[in-house]
């Protein structure tokens, strides 16, 4: 195999990377947001604290689908 | 600007995917403008002399007159203070949080207007992208958060990471590790990585979206009906250019609030 071609198969592979790494944050940020807005429905009085929660639980979810989208560029 | 300038060298006629040899070519250092002695000037530099220009005026012109009925700027400035100050300084740090109310705030703002220039027409370019900027200040974050765990408890903060009272005594060691790498290494890092990554994503979206939707477009004479694509590319970014907004809020809200977390638990181990 010629040089060429490893180099596109290399980025090939790193886009399905990223894929695979956006798919556990996916379905987390996906719990998070939809476990928050039961939350907000029950009891509306506490949706301050559950927004509060729900952006630091996307937060510590998200990183790793970042992580992910960094080691595409550097791979 | 000066990507819609340098994309017009690539003919959609001939090759449709206008992709840089390189994609490090997208994370290159630019020539500095110009060069005070040993310090060179680039465009970034001058966003961040901006950026702090921009913020100290905010703060100064909006809190300079102090009146007790106060006018619509100094309602929007005061309303931004009081929300880093109530809603993310002491409602997540506790009784200490006033006292770390300033830095919180002008990392807040700080963050906020890098982030606004992705949008702002004519830059285009958020300095926050750069990851020496977000790697700065999460190293801030981490020395603000060590600094105050070991003023609270002493030594017994670095122990208390590696050792856990609050677990049982055979899952000390483990947890301990896991405790201490990410207590002390993960969390800068993606604390850095979650800025620098979000804002690379939204100006890449944008750039991509708007530039190749243009270059369809103003090549309508020579590609005829398949510029049609580009309507459609630059309608797409027109609605990311959106969205990049409420992301770009969000960040800055985030990144203040992870710090603000981050200091709560080393001031507060047990919670």
């Amino acid at each position: 195999m010629d040089l060429e071609a490893a180099e596109a198969i290399k980025g090939a592979i790193a886009l399905v990377g990223y894929g695979l790494a956006a798919i556990g944050p996916g379905i987390g940020i996906g719990i998070v947001a939809g476990s928050a807005i039961e939350a907000m429905a029950r009891q509306p009085e506490a949706a301050g604290i559950a927004r509060t929660t729900m952006f630091l639980g996307i937060a510590f979810t998200e990183a790793l689908a970042l992580i992910g989208f960094v080691l595409f560029f550097i791979a | 600007m000066e990507l819609i300038l340098a994309s017009a060298e690539c003919n959609p006629a001939v090759d449709i995917i206008c992709a840089p040899a390189d994609v490090n070519e997208l994370f290159e250092y630019r020539e500095a403008i110009f060069s005070l002695g040993p310090f060179p000037f680039t465009r970034t530099v001058i966003l961040i002399l901006g950026i702090a220009l921009i913020v100290s005026a905010l703060l100064y012109f909006g809190l300079r007159k102090k009146a007790l009925v106060p006018g619509k700027f100094q309602t929007v400035v005061e309303g931004i203070v009081g929300f880093v100050r109530d809603d993310v300084a002491i409602e997540i740090i506790g009784e200490h949080g006033a006292k770390y109310a300033p830095w919180l705030l002008s990392v807040f703002l700080f963050v906020l207007v890098g982030n606004m220039f992705e949008i702002t027409p004519f830059i285009s370019f958020p300095v926050t992208s750069r990851m020496a900027l977000p790697v700065m200040l999460a190293a801030i974050t981490w020395v603000v958060f060590v600094v105050a765990g070991i003023k609270r408890q002493g030594f017994g903060y670095f122990l208390g990471i590696v050792w856990p009272k609050s677990v049982p005594i055979a899952l000390r060691p483990l947890v301990g590790l896991i405790e201490f790498f990410s207590i002390l290494f993960l969390r800068p890092i993606t604390l850095a990585i979650r800025l620098f990554a979000n804002l690379v994503a939204g100006h890449l979206m944008l750039a991509l979206l708007l530039v190749s939707g243009w270059v369809f477009i103003s090549n309508i004479g020579e590609i005829g009906p398949r510029a049609g694509i580009g309507l459609a590319w630059f309608t797409m970014g027109l609605g990311i250019y959106m969205f990049e907004i409420v992301v770009i809020i969000l960040q800055a809200y985030i990144f203040t609030l992870l710090s603000a977390v981050y200091v709560q638990t080393s001031l507060y181990p047990d919670h």
